[in-house]
């Protein structure tokens, strides 16, 4: 075989092999329109169109009732016009029934269509329909998701159906989950190409698909089919390495002031917290390191005079500098001829029973004149 | 509803506005949404007729333009042959609505019968922003003409006039010129 004729047949092959592509995947096309208008159209023919000058009507038939294509007419007629034939075509179809067909090539649109199916000259089918309401179309194409700048979010973008005069009528249901998951949003976007899908969590897998129709103001039709669905992960929530700085810092410069204010003001907040607690050591020389807190011996080896005044230890309130000095009797005694004879007569009595109390002044007592200021607060330390 | 009463009020501040003669030009009408609105009331008018006992007091025959649209003839027409043929149909409905307007008795019908009138009436204005040839009065088309057939009901009327402005009149502000200039 020369080269020539080599390159021929591999064109011829590629050709073929496209060809044959195509023809499978316009048939795959059809049996899912088929599936899908089996589900949701209840009359018979079941019709649909799928671009501006087409339509394709069908209608199944049980196995005990299915003939040949031969046996069927399909006549359809339009408003104020004479009436046509189409060829009717059969296919098999599961459980052993019969699909019939028939696609016509050219059609007016805005004016009914009167349609009816005969099998051995017996209406079976009787139909009228505006063309323009029964669109079926493909899904749309090139499906593709990208990350936004905004987390939690992912672009959906499409082609739409390339139809001519129905761009701005198409409507798209755009289907969004997570992977893995059966629940999910659908949202509806209009006349548009691409939708941003909000919300998201971050760093998950979601799994889209998309579905078109048109929007039934002057066109209308079915849902097509979904589209394959494609995935892409959001991004995750790693922050910014910026934002990480910037907080570093601000904590930085918090703990800087915080610990600053804190040495500033520590001896206050050491008396709040840790309050130094008295201690009457001070006052009571030796009472602790020699007599190990014992008041009693410590008085002991000191006089024994105040014992005679248990009621000065005991009381609950030392007397008050003023009360000592006049048991003491430090003064001299006032004139009688100044006084009513009465006040002399107590007055006398009153410096002879000074007399008798009068004693040698102790240390001890000297001491306790001295102190009696701190006696307030002596007496609220015991 | 509320997505499409904005643009309808911008259509008619722009009625207002061109209806007072003033000498710069109007800017042209493309959004799709203002014929929608015209649509979407002629179909309420339709059902609400739909309903009408003993055709709600009209009787006789109403000689309506035809609404087919073969797409691959329609685009071998230019666009004054398709201008002609919208405005031949408006002005044919529009007459035809005057002239039923007159024998309704009933007050909610004749409310229905005026909106769809200003809506015809808009329309125009609408197709005079596109630069569109302006044939304000053209002459209808006589009974047994190719593009006109009787209808004998007002519903049946309102459902070929619903027809037209979806089909005819859509394609023909879908493809102005002008709004081709604008969208590029």
């Amino acid at each position: 075989m020369t080269n020539d004729n080599l390159n021929k047949l591999l064109v011829f092959c590629v050709l073929f092999c496209a060809q044959k592509t195509s023809i499978v995947h316009g048939v795959q096309a059809l049996e899912t329109k088929v599936a899908l208008l089996l589900h949701v159209e209840p009359e018979n023919p079941k019709c649909f169109a799928e671009g501006t000058s087409d339509l394709t009507c069908f209608w199944e038939e049980d196995e005990e009732r299915a003939g040949s294509a031969d046996q069927y007419s399909f006549i359809y007629t339009y408003q104020n016009e004479n009436s046509s034939k189409c060829a009717v075509t059969a296919l098999p179809a599961a459980g052993g029934k019969r699909l019939y067909f028939c696609r016509l090539s050219q059609t007016q649109l805005f004016v009914p269509l009167d349609i009816r199916v005969f099998r051995d000259n017996l209406l079976i089918h009787n139909r009228s329909l505006f063309i323009e309401v029964v669109f079926l179309l493909d899904p749309p194409a090139n499906l593709t998701l990208t990350s936004t700048e905004t987390q939690g979010q992912l672009k959906a973008s499409w082609l739409p159906p390339s139809l001519k005069y129905m761009g701005d009528s198409m409507m798209y249901e755009v289907s969004y989950t997570m992977a893995g998951s059966h629940i999910g949003k659908v949202e509806e976007v209009q006349a548009s190409s691409e939708l941003i899908l909000r919300g998201l969590q971050l760093g998950t897998k979601y799994k889209v698909r998309i579905r078109v129709k048109l929007d039934g103001i002057s066109y209308s039709g079915y849902w097509s089919a979904w589209t394959d669905p494609v995935l892409m992960e959001t991004m995750s929530g790693d922050l910014d390495p910026l934002i990480v700085s910037l907080s570093l810092v601000i904590s930085l410069v918090l703990t800087l002031l915080s610990l600053i204010v804190l040495m500033s003001h520590r001896r206050f907040l050491l008396k709040k917290i840790w309050p130094i607690i008295p201690t009457p050591e001070s006052k009571f020389q030796g009472l602790f390191k020699v007599y190990g807190g014992d008041f009693q011996v410590w008085l002991g080896h000191s006089t024994g005079g105040l014992w005679l005044r248990p009621a000065y230890f005991y009381s609950k309130e030392f007397p008050a500098p003023l009360e000592v000095l006049s048991e003491v009797s430090l003064g001299p005694a006032l004139p009688s001829s100044a006084l009513p004879p009465k006040a002399s007569e107590a007055l006398g009595e009153e410096e002879d029973e000074d007399k008798k109390l009068k004693r040698v002044e102790t240390p001890q007592e000297h001491w306790l004149m001295d102190h009696g200021e701190d006696c307030e607060f002596d007496n609220s330390m015991w | 509803m509320s997505s499409i009463s904005g643009p309808v009020v911008v259509l008619l501040t722009v009625l207002q506005w061109a209806g007072r003669g003033l000498p710069s030009p109007v800017r042209p009408i493309c959004d799709p949404r203002v014929l929608d609105r015209f649509i979407m009331e002629a179909r309420e008018t339709e059902t609400a007729l739909r309903g009408c006992k003993a055709g709600c007091g009209v009787t006789g025959t109403f000689v309506v333009p035809l609404t087919n649209v073969d797409l691959v003839v329609w685009e071998t027409k230019d666009t004054g042959e398709q201008a002609l043929e919208v405005q031949s149909g408006m002005s044919l409905f529009g007459q035809v609505l005057s002239a039923v307007r007159e024998s309704v008795s009933r007050v909610a019908v004749q409310i229905l019968i005026d909106n769809n009138k200003s809506n015809i009436h808009s329309l125009g204005q609408v197709l005079r922003s596109l630069h569109i040839q302006d044939l304000s009065l053209p002459p209808a088309p006589a009974v047994g003409d190719s593009v006109t057939r009787k209808v004998s009901s007002l519903s049946e009327l309102l459902h070929v006039h619903t027809n037209f402005l979806r089909g005819k009149v859509r394609l023909l502000l879908t493809n102005a010129p002008a709004c081709q200039q604008n969208s590029t």
